[in-house]
């Protein structure tokens, strides 16, 4: 168990003084004993040599009586002298103050020989011990005997035994009175570091309401007898004036503690209210977690304001169809938006880092590399136009690269934004078709107009000749070919003419159920005979469309012509009509089981001259002229191939190809629309 | 850590308290007792020092004395210490003082009553084979300038046996007309021994305004006092000094041998000057009784008994 502040204050405490406590009473018990001893050896001496000098006369004269007389007073001077006597120069006693005689032992049991002052043995006579001082009498360097004093040892035993226990007695009441005063004193301390204890935890669990300052007798706005309740010290009766900035006195010197602290230690407010270190660490922690909450608050705004900042710049960063990436000078990815992400196929982190070479192909990265140097090396931005590959697809891109400085001009990176414009290249691309087309048109109706003419000529003059020829003549059967093929090149010649001449329609409101059934009922037979069946689906009671009929039909036997090519074999063509209430538009559909029509290519048949037919079996112009038809009508057309419900079903080796025509009832769709949807479904 | 340091401390204390200067005990048993009883040397020739001056000045004054004679003369001379001058006059009656050197006054009293016979004198250090007595105060004492001063003061004197304490300066006082009742007190030095010294110190002191001591007893005692302190008032008249004398049954032969033994010192020489400087004598002179009768005279005149 770890020992608590207090504790140990105790423990510390009682064990010095215990310490201080054995090492008094060992020592000081010793010195005093030996002081004792010294002294009672010093009043040994200082009696016996006051004896041996009074003893000198009598001793002289041997009169008995005086010596007598001084030995019996010296033994009366006090308890512990147990015995005098007095030994001649031949060491035979002469006076003593034994009763019944004197003891023999004693005469040899010390002697001090002339030169010394004295002689001290400790005799044990079984039942005490005695201190025995032996002191020369001596007369003009003439020894003339001894004296012999013998003080008791226990007697001193007794005082230093009595020492001892006062020694004893007095540490235990000062350990017992340093307790009392111990624990005065580290109540106080241990219970204001608790509360400091406490107050940190708190802080460090986020509450920063902690108040460990003590209360004052008196508060800085009443010693100063000031009633500025604007300023931030009043009333903060858990707050030192002087640890708060912006305080109103007149004295106070602006700024932090730092800053004020010198002048404050000269107030009165700070020489009455400042305390001890822990009042002051407890008015500090106060202070310090009233800054801390404080700068936390401006902390957590600025930092919510900055994530605001950051979320919408993001946003906005996001929203944008460009994209948007920050390198530093090393070429690492610092930031990069949505679509930047987007555009490399990777998440945010996993740009955020690394360099062209993480994200795309050595070589690309390389060229990109050399780029970013150059830019950062020349400090001029770059504007290209680049095609890419990347996980979705090439795509064309606008690119700018601009080098981004720091405020103090030292370059911090580069900033590369860029536009997807595959869109508007493709666009383009068309753009350019179109035109190309448009003059293919113009210079084919030209040639068309002026080949009409002699391509009349030509069938009229051949069929002139049949009249006149036989019929079972072999230049009647030539003829017959030059009349057949004539009048293939007059019918290439008239759908040139319709694509190109855009021949004036003649609108009226007709059924279309009845112009597909005409368009059937030509084609069904024929197709029979190669086993492709006719599926009708059409819807009665479809509202009347206001159209040309001959070029619907023109536009339906196409669509059909083009469903019967496309199937090898057996098969099966579907018609279907069909009103849309809210497009208030009807939609024909046709749909065929043939081979269906490669993606790549899906595109490029609604162009003139487009053909996936072998040569000499379509001229490439059905699908174009059929919507030109049906753009004179402000209808659109669909393609799916394969039908994008035979992929909804999963239909295996689904294939085939539904074309959709969608008439609107009033003849009026916005175009734009039209122009905007003109395949759907492509896979 | 901590333990390791306690236990140091309390092994130091343990230590240093085993290493106490305190000797081993000797056994000794009290109950074996004796009688103590002293037995006298025989044919002893004792010599005493009239008690002037404390036991040890008389010791320190004639032991190297004693010791010529003992070798000298062969016998076994041995000096002994009486308390008092009546003690000393005592002994010489009860021939428990074979020699006694004593003063005049002293000698005539001894001669007188017990037949002592005086057989040398001394001569003393300044040369003066007689001595005199001297009349003290303190320097500081203004009322006393002369003899005639010294009436109805406080007289200490050495003792009424004492010649030069307390003989010739009453007759002194008596030739200027002073008697014993002119003094306001009269007192001795309280015995035993130190008797001269005991005048100079009381004087001294202040308890007494005037003081009869011996010639050169102040010197003896200018180790004890600052002797300026002390002013010499008058000195007595010359009387011859003191005296040699055998008790009255002393065998002719021992006291022939001491006498030529005493005689036979010389200052001169530098073994008998040794001798004779502790003892404050400078020669040592045949003499008979006769050379005391200006002493008894002045004794006669003065009434006093002997």
């Amino acid at each position: 168990m770890k020992l608590g502040f207090r504790s140990k204050i105790y423990l510390g405490l009682f064990s010095l003084l215990l310490l201080l406590g054995i090492v008094i009473l060992f020592v000081v018990s010793m010195i005093m004993k030996e002081a004792l001893l010294e002294e009672n050896k010093n009043r040994g001496i200082s009696i016996g040599s006051t004896l041996a000098a009074r003893m000198a006369e009598p001793v002289l004269a041997m009169d008995f009586f005086r010596m007598k007389t001084l030995v019996d007073e010296t033994v009366r001077l006090s308890d512990d002298i147990f015995y005098t006597f007095v030994l001649n120069d031949k060491g035979k006693p002469l006076v003593h103050t034994f009763k019944g005689g004197f003891p023999i032992e004693l005469k040899e049991a010390n002697s001090v020989s002339d030169i010394h002052k004295y002689s001290i043995r400790l005799l044990d006579t079984g039942k005490q011990l005695i201190y025995d001082y032996a002191f020369p009498v001596i007369i003009d360097k003439d020894r003339f005997g001894t004296i012999r004093l013998g003080l008791l040892r226990t007697k001193i035993q007794e005082a230093i035994n009595r020492l001892w226990w006062s020694t004893f007695l007095s540490t235990g009441i000062v350990i017992i009175i340093a307790i009392f005063v111990g624990t005065a004193v580290a109540v106080p301390v241990t219970r204001r570091v608790k509360i400091l204890h406490k107050s940190s935890e708190q802080a460090l669990m986020g509450n920063l309401d902690t108040q460990t300052a003590p209360l004052l007798k008196k508060n800085c706005w009443e010693i100063m007898n000031c009633n500025k309740k604007e300023c931030p010290a009043y009333g903060k009766i858990h707050q030192r004036c002087w640890y708060l900035v912006g305080t109103l006195c007149p004295n106070c010197v602006e700024g932090e503690y730092a800053q004020k602290i010198l002048s404050c230690i000269n107030c009165q407010v700070y020489q009455k209210c400042a305390g001890d270190e822990i009042q002051s660490l407890a008015e500090s922690f106060s202070s310090m977690t009233l800054s801390l909450k404080t700068h936390l608050s401006e902390l957590q705004n600025s930092e919510k304001i900055l994530k605001e900042q950051r979320q919408l710049l993001k946003t906005v960063l996001d929203a944008t169809p460009d994209f948007v990436s920050l390198q530093d000078i090393k070429s690492v990815y610092l930031a990069a938006n949505k679509s930047f992400c987007d555009l490399v196929g990777r998440g945010e982190q996993e740009i955020i880092g690394r360099t062209d070479y993480d994200l795309f192909p050595k070589g690309q990265a390389e060229r990109y590399l050399k780029e970013d140097l150059e830019i950062l090396k020349s400090g001029k931005p770059m504007v290209k136009e680049s095609n890419i590959s990347g996980f979705n697809g090439s795509k064309w891109l606008h690119m700018v690269k601009i080098p981004v400085y720091e405020a103090d001009g030292k370059m911090r990176g580069l900033l590369c934004s860029g536009r997807d414009i595959t869109e508007l290249k493709r666009i383009q691309e068309q753009l350019a078709q179109a035109q190309k087309m448009e003059s293919i048109g113009q210079l084919v109706a030209g040639i068309a107009h002026e080949i009409n003419t002699p391509m009349g000529i030509v069938l009229g003059y051949a069929q002139l000749l049949l009249e006149e020829v036989k019929p079972e003549s072999q230049a009647y059967n030539d003829l017959k070919i030059i009349e057949k093929q004539t009048r293939i090149c007059k019918k290439i010649v008239a759908d040139l003419l319709r694509f190109s001449r855009r021949t004036e329609s003649t609108m009226s409101p007709l059924n279309i159920n009845d112009t597909i059934e005409d368009v059937l009922s030509v084609v069904e037979h024929t197709f029979k005979l190669d086993r492709v069946s006719l599926v009708r689906r059409l819807e009665p009671d479809l509202p009347a469309i206001v159209g040309d009929k001959e070029k619907l039909k023109q536009a339906f036997i196409n669509l059909v012509n083009n469903a019967f090519d496309a199937i090898i074999g057996e098969g099966k063509i579907t018609i279907s009509t069909h009103y849309d209430v809210q497009l208030d538009e009807v939609i024909i559909s046709v749909l065929d089981t043939g081979h269906g029509i490669p993606p790549r290519k899906i595109d490029r048949i609604f162009d003139p001259f487009y053909t996936t037919k072998p040569v000499g079996k379509g001229t490439g112009l059905g699908l174009a002229v059929t919507f030109g038809i049906i753009q004179e009508h402000n209808g659109k057309i669909e393609v799916e191939s394969p039908p994008l419900f035979t992929i909804n079903e999963k239909e295996e080796n689904s294939q085939g190809t539904l074309f959709a025509i969608h008439l609107p009832i009033s003849g009026k769709k916005n175009k734009m629309e039209i122009d905007h949807v003109k395949h759907i479904g492509i896979r | 850590m901590g333990k390791r340091l306690l236990s140091a401390i309390l092994i130091c204390l343990f230590l240093s308290v085993g290493c106490s200067q305190e000797q081993p005990a000797q056994k000794i048993d009290l109950s074996k007792r004796e009688q103590v009883i002293l037995k006298e040397d025989e044919n002893i020739i004792t010599y005493a020092y009239l008690p002037q001056y404390s036991h040890t000045v008389s010791y320190h004054r004639h032991h190297l004395l004693v010791e010529y004679l003992r070798k000298e003369t062969g016998l076994n001379i041995k000096q002994i210490f009486p308390d008092t001058f009546n003690k000393h006059i005592k002994m010489v009656g009860q021939g428990r003082i074979d020699i006694s050197y004593s003063n005049p006054f002293i000698y005539i009293k001894i001669s007188n009553r017990y037949g002592a016979r005086a057989f040398s004198r001394i001569v003393e250090m300044n040369k003066q084979k007689n001595f005199r007595g001297q009349i003290i105060c303190r320097a500081d004492n203004r009322s006393i300038k002369n003899i005639a001063d010294c009436r109805g003061k406080r007289w200490i004197a050495v003792d009424a046996t004492s010649a030069g304490g307390y003989l010739y300066p009453l007759g002194h006082f008596y030739n200027y007309g002073l008697t014993k009742s002119d003094f306001s007190e009269i007192a001795f030095s309280p015995g035993p021994g130190g008797k001269q010294e005991k005048v100079v110190l009381a004087v001294y002191a202040g308890k007494y305004d005037i003081g009869t001591i011996r010639e050169g007893t102040l010197n003896v005692v200018s180790d004890k006092i600052d002797i300026n302190e002390i002013r010499v008032v008058a000195n007595t008249r010359w009387y011859p000094g003191w005296v040699y004398a055998a008790r009255k049954d002393l065998e002719p032969e021992i006291l022939d041998k001491i006498k030529r033994a005493l005689l036979k010192l010389d200052y001169n020489q530098k073994e008998h000057r040794q001798i004779l400087k502790p003892a404050e004598i400078s020669g040592i002179i045949p003499s008979d009784d006769r050379d005391f009768d200006p002493v008894r005279k002045l004794a006669a005149k003065l009434g006093m008994s002997l």
